[in-house]
């Protein structure tokens, strides 16, 4: 039997993880070279860690490869198609936060809501010749909260790798949807966040991927995620 | 793969070729962009994308309407036509295979539209009973013109009356909608000092100009995008919107509406009964929706098995009138979609106005009733 948990490998984000795990009683053991990607803990002989990126821990998490992972909120229901039938969230972290935002131009006085940019992408293919472009990497998350909380429909997305908030100053789309943790990178760009724009509250979590276990994994995850309650 | 049964294909394809048709050869491989456009990217999670080597994202043909559509408009095809086909296609579904059949038939440039509307539904209804005659079939019936009709006989400004006509045929969003318009809303716009004076002012010329004057400031170029003028006009409009309010009976007289729900027969009385709450510039409507019932009493449809439900819609934009199903008793889903699309040749290029009518039946769905 054994068990494999996912740690953020880089950054704040796995100093904060071990932190985490650190209070919450399990101590890992990290190996004397700081890049090696895997580790034990503690007094846990049966749990082995594994340090990936949080992107590639809430696939993992989604394919069964990991038990447990720490990694955002955002990138599970990102990441992974009907999430809560694959994933469950363990505990919420209460660090890692950031907000998945809709923001538009500061220029767009008239847009103070969603209400409001649904009016401006219905006329938009009429006015521009093309739809209303929407820059962003979270396709999914863009998509359930347009479409299926807002009633818009007529938008593209434009997929964007990084520097997501210059793109409705270069032109390459018209509004984005990123993450923000303080704002200031899209009040630096002009941007404003919609009043009603907030899609996700995302922070750090614990995740624990549901599937098929012999009893006694089974056991031993729910005693180390009821370390974090 | 999926396949079909040869003596229903055999069947099929002698319906449609007793219809007057010609045979629609659509591409299995399809680009994305027309779908994506016309549908809202909400269709890209159901649909199978690739690309090719210059980088052009395609898909597996998901429907035939569109590049029916998309070839009338390419081949340039002034006179009337009507375009058959059956096929395979290509969608994720929660239920069912990905790989499954459809046939339809697509009505473009018929400019009688009663009678071209009457055909569509006569013609739906006749393949569904050929092929499957021991089924029991129910046919909904709704039309997105007589819902913009009353919204239009509220005076409310067009503003409003534009998002009301997009959100018809999903129930929730009409709620949300009357809600907002049965109460006081806060107006106001966070604006910079002297675009609030112009707004102040009702003064859309230096509106704009305050507004530009910011753009150029912020350095957003408005080269494809929403422009200064275009945002002043819309703050002046929005200002208007915000203050439109409907009264308790008259939201209370729109719900009445969407309640209606009556066999054809009974229905263009039922719509008259109803006009006559308002004093209303329905008329044309009604004869247009009377009309059209004629016709299909004419083909020999009986208007007691058609139910007419003024709430049935379907929110996307270039829908403007008719739209129908048919669902056998007993087996969930449609097996027959259809409606009038007269905005959607104009949106994939054609140079004018097309008028456009047809109807999908998803076979799979139609063997099962068989």
């Amino acid at each position: 039997m054994s068990l494999t948990i996912g740690l953020p490998s880089k950054g704040r984000l796995r100093e904060a993880a071990l932190a985490r795990f650190t209070q919450a009683g399990l101590v890992v053991a990290e190996a004397a070279d700081a890049r090696a990607y895997r580790a034990a803990v503690k007094g846990e002989p049966d749990v082995e860690v594994r340090f990936l990126s949080a992107g590639e821990i809430a696939r993992e998490l989604a394919s069964g490869a990991i038990d447990l992972g720490v990694t955002g909120e955002d990138l599970i229901r990102e990441n992974i198609a009907d999430w809560e039938r694959r994933v469950a969230v363990a505990a919420r972290l209460g660090f890692g936060h950031a907000d998945v935002v809709v923001a538009v131009p500061a220029v767009w006085y008239d847009v103070r809501t969603m209400a409001d940019l649904e009016d401006v992408a219905a006329d938009f293919r009429a006015r521009h010749g093309r739809r209303l472009r929407i820059a962003t990497k979270y396709w999914r998350l863009t998509q359930e909260f347009f479409s299926r909380q807002h009633g818009i429909q007529v938008y593209r997305i434009v997929e964007s790798l990084g520097a997501t908030e210059g793109a409705p100053a270069s032109g390459q789309a018209d509004v984005i949807v990123d993450i923000t943790t303080t704002g200031s990178t899209l009040r630096a760009n002009h941007l404003r966040v919609l009043a009603d724009g907030v899609i996700l509250r995302s922070q750090a979590c614990l995740v624990a991927a549901i599937g098929e276990r012999e009893p006694a994994d089974q056991a031993l995850l729910e005693r180390l995620a009821a370390r974090f309650r | 793969m999926a396949s079909l049964a040869p003596e229903l294909a055999a069947e099929l394809r002698a319906f449609l070729a007793a219809r007057d048709t010609v045979v629609a050869e659509i591409a299995v491989i399809q680009p994305a962009d027309p779908f994506l456009d016309m549908a809202g990217e909400s269709l890209r999670g159901r649909i199978f994308l690739t690309e090719n080597e210059s980088g052009q994202t395609l898909c597996l043909r998901p429907e035939f309407t569109i590049p029916v559509c998309r070839d009338h408009v390419a081949a340039g095809v002034a006179a009337p036509a009507r375009y058959a086909y059956l096929g395979e296609v290509f969608r994720q579904r929660r239920e069912g295979g990905s790989e499954f059949f459809q046939a339809g038939i697509e009505d473009l440039g018929d400019g009688d539209l009663a009678g071209a509307d009457a055909r569509s539904l006569a013609d739906a209804l006749a393949l569904v009973r050929t092929i499957a005659p021991a089924a029991r079939w129910t046919v909904t019936l709704g039309d997105q013109a007589v819902f913009e009709a009353v919204v239009r006989a509220l005076g409310l400004p067009a503003g409003w009356r534009r998002r009301l006509a997009r959100a018809f045929g999903v129930p929730g969003q009409i709620e949300a909608l009357l809600v907002e318009l049965g109460r006081e809303r806060r107006s106001g716009f966070d604006l910079p000092g002297p675009a609030a004076a112009a707004l102040a002012a009702g003064d859309e010329a230096a509106l704009a100009a305050a507004v530009a004057a910011r753009m150029e400031a912020l350095g957003f170029t408005a080269a494809s995008g929403r422009s200064a003028a275009e945002i002043a006009a819309r703050l002046i409009e929005q200002a208007t919107l915000d203050r439109a309010r409907l009264s308790p009976g008259e939201i209370a007289l729109l719900r009445r509406f969407l309640a209606i729900r009556a066999p054809l027969r009974d229905a263009v009385a039922a719509l008259g009964d109803f006009a006559a709450s308002l004093n209303s510039g329905m008329a044309p409507v009604i004869a247009a929706f009377a009309a059209r019932a004629e016709r299909l009493a004419d083909l020999g449809v009986d208007l007691g098995a058609i139910t007419y439900d003024a709430a049935f819609g379907r929110p996307l934009d270039y829908y403007t009138g008719l739209v129908f199903e048919i669902a056998a008793q007993g087996l969930p889903g449609p097996v027959v979609g259809g409606g009038r699309y007269d905005r959607l040749l104009t949106l994939l290029g054609a140079p004018a106005p097309v008028p456009g009518v047809g109807f999908s039946v998803w076979l799979d769905r139609l063997e099962r009733a068989r």
